[in-house]
């Protein structure tokens, strides 16, 4: 199923009450992509570091429709496509690490693996060599209408891939919010913000 | 409820070197600036101990353009690439890429305006041989221009630029371009004041390197606060460099020097100010940065309050005033005076490359409250 002709571009969005921390989304991706390993294009995070509320989600980057890292990239490397999504192109990344400093969610990787010629060897990312990667939603695996991979195997749908109307349908019928507040909400969803976030508990 | 996403800190993707380049391209901006007035004053009076702190403190611009942004492309996975600027800065809209077209400008311009004023027979703000400039200047005339110009200056033979420039055999060729291409007096100082557009955003730069727009998720780079300590340390710590240099190798302190001594003091003194500004009302303006600011405070006390605020800051201060008072009371001698220029200006650059380092340090990325 193609979900592209929808209101924003489809994305992977968390639905964190659902989740159990097995890690099966990062070794979907690791495995899927062939990623070196200390690239984590998906990576479960500590939350409430420190408190009785410890818990460890799931973050990747979300193709903000007004994201900050393609603002801040000097060279272009980071770029909208057609679609709405957000890529990185190995041909320009500089590696000056400007939108690691400027994504709210901590996505943009640095690893730095040799991987020879690593734009042509993976067109829709970086993947080494000291330059961005992150996240391409598995735009090879859409063209073929498979779902993400971390979304395709996560054990108890606690990833959600849709387009926005998608997702706020996803996330009321579960009866669940976004993991996102306000501010990150507007940063990820744009104008559809509202429309999303509207429909949690 | 909330809770908070661990990250990595803005400095695991910048570390060390980020803030080295920071500090040295804001001394480079604040130098040029301070060299320009130097020049301009210099242009109206005809006095050549002006000139001479505009001559320094445009080669202490080009120093920090020299080492700075190697710094820098060290740093990158790509440098190479990154030196492509008009091929690989393409989006307008990034201080990254505004910061590498004003660093061009300004690396133009410091090698033009120091080029011009310290090279060629007919170099503006020479200094004739021999002759007392006590009136002007407020000190005696030797060793003048830093190094032999013959030409103008007769056959002293001493250091500095153009004795190095004699050395390797090439001052003549040296002089001649710089004669070549040097146009009229108003002309120049007008290319000056463009040069010193480049020189302003570089010094804008060296704080939006840090405070853009986006990258505001680190509350303790506000840069209402940031762009001021930026401004006044860079020129500070510009002049006072410019200044040392002159003292060292024109060997006259003088009453000229004790003009821009007194200037550095307001500057250091504004940059302190800015930092007390800082960390007492930031906290109040942007919660967020509470936790930055007590870093700052805190884990990073001696860096912070030791090396950049009392040792490269308050010291600085009282040994220029301290200078200024005992050279004009008489009850220091020159090279007590000298001295006390040099260890300023060495302590002040420490303190800004501090600085900068620890504000990475210190810097946390604002929590992001998310329900769970
Ligand atoms: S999540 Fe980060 S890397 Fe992804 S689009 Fe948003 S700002 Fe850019
Ligand atoms: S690391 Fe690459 S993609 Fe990121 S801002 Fe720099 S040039 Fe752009």
């Amino acid at each position: 199923m193609s979900t592209q002709e929808s209101s924003g571009p489809a994305r992977v969005v968390p639905n964190w009450e659902s989740c159990i921390d097995c890690g099966a989304c990062e070794v979907a991706c690791q495995r899927t992509w062939n990623l070196p390993p200390e690239s984590d294009r998906i990576k479960v995070v500590a939350m409430a570091h420190g408190t009785e509320d410890e818990t460890n989600k799931p973050m990747q980057c979300y193709n903000c429709s007004e994201a900050p890292c393609v603002e801040v990239c000097p060279t272009e490397a980071l770029f909208f496509r057609d679609d709405g999504t957000v890529r990185v192109s190995g041909d320009m990344c500089i590696g000056c690490h400007y939108c690691g400093v400027g994504c709210p969610f901590g996505a943009p990787q640095y690893p730095d693996a040799e991987v020879p010629e690593a734009a042509e060897s993976e067109p829709v990312g970086a993947r080494g060599n000291g330059l961005m990667d992150k996240c391409t939603t598995c735009e090879p695996r859409q063209e073929h209408d498979l779902e993400p991979a971390c979304a395709s195997e996560c054990p108890t749908d606690a990833l959600l891939y849709g387009t926005p109307d998608e997702l706020s349908e996803k996330l009321a019928e579960d009866g669940v919010s976004t993991p996102f507040n306000d501010e990150a909400a507007r940063i990820v969803f744009g104008d559809d913000a509202d429309a999303v976030m509207g429909e949690g508990p | 409820m909330t809770a908070e996403i661990v990250f990595n800190e803005p400095i695991t993707e910048w570390g060390w070197k980020v803030g080295v380049y920071v500090a040295l391209i804001g001394i480079a901006g604040g130098a040029y600036l301070a060299g320009y007035a130097a020049d301009v004053v210099s242009y109206r009076r005809g006095s050549a101990g002006h000139g001479a702190i505009a001559k320094w403190a445009y080669l202490v611009g080009l120093g920090g353009l020299v080492i700075g942004p190697p710094i820098l492309l060290s740093h990158l996975a790509t440098p190479l690439r990154a030196m492509l600027i008009p091929l690989t800065m393409t989006n307008l809209g990034s201080w990254m890429t505004i910061g590498a077209y004003m660093l061009g400008g300004l690396g133009i311009g410091s090698t033009l305006m120091f080029l011009w004023l310290a090279f060629g027979t007919e170099r503006p703000h020479a200094r004739a041989a021999g002759r007392e400039s006590a009136v002007a200047d407020g000190g005696r005339d030797v060793a003048s221009d830093g190094g032999p110009a013959r030409a103008a200056t007769g056959d002293r033979t001493v250091g500095g630029f153009r004795g190095v420039a004699d050395r390797v055999g090439l001052l003549g060729a040296v002089d001649s371009v710089a004669d070549v291409t040097r146009p009229s007096e108003k002309t120049r100082l007008l290319l000056g004041a463009l040069f010193g557009v480049f020189a302003a955003g570089v010094l804008l730069y060296s704080a939006m390197a840090y405070g853009e727009g986006s990258a505001q998720r680190v509350a303790l780079w506000e840069k209402t606060f940031l762009v001021p300590v930026q401004i006044f340390s860079g020129l500070g710590v510009g002049l006072v460099t410019a200044l040392a240099l002159a003292a060292v190798f024109d060997r006259t302190p003088g009453a000229v020097l004790r003009t821009y001594a007194t200037a550095a003091v307001g500057l250091l003194g504004a940059t302190a100010l800015a930092l007390a500004a800082t960390v007492v009302l930031l906290p109040g303006q942007r919660p967020a940065a509470t936790a930055g600011v007590e870093n700052l405070l805190g884990t990073h006390a001696l860096a912070f309050v030791g090396v950049s605020v009392v040792l490269g800051l308050l010291v600085p201060v009282a040994l220029l005033v301290a200078a200024v008072l005992g050279e004009r009371r008489g009850s220091l001698s020159e090279t007590a005076v000298v001295s006390s220029y040099v260890t300023a200006a060495a302590l002040a650059t420490v303190g800004k490359v501090t600085l900068a380092i620890t504000y990475l340090m210190a810097a946390e990325f604002a929590p992001m409250p998310l329900p769970v």
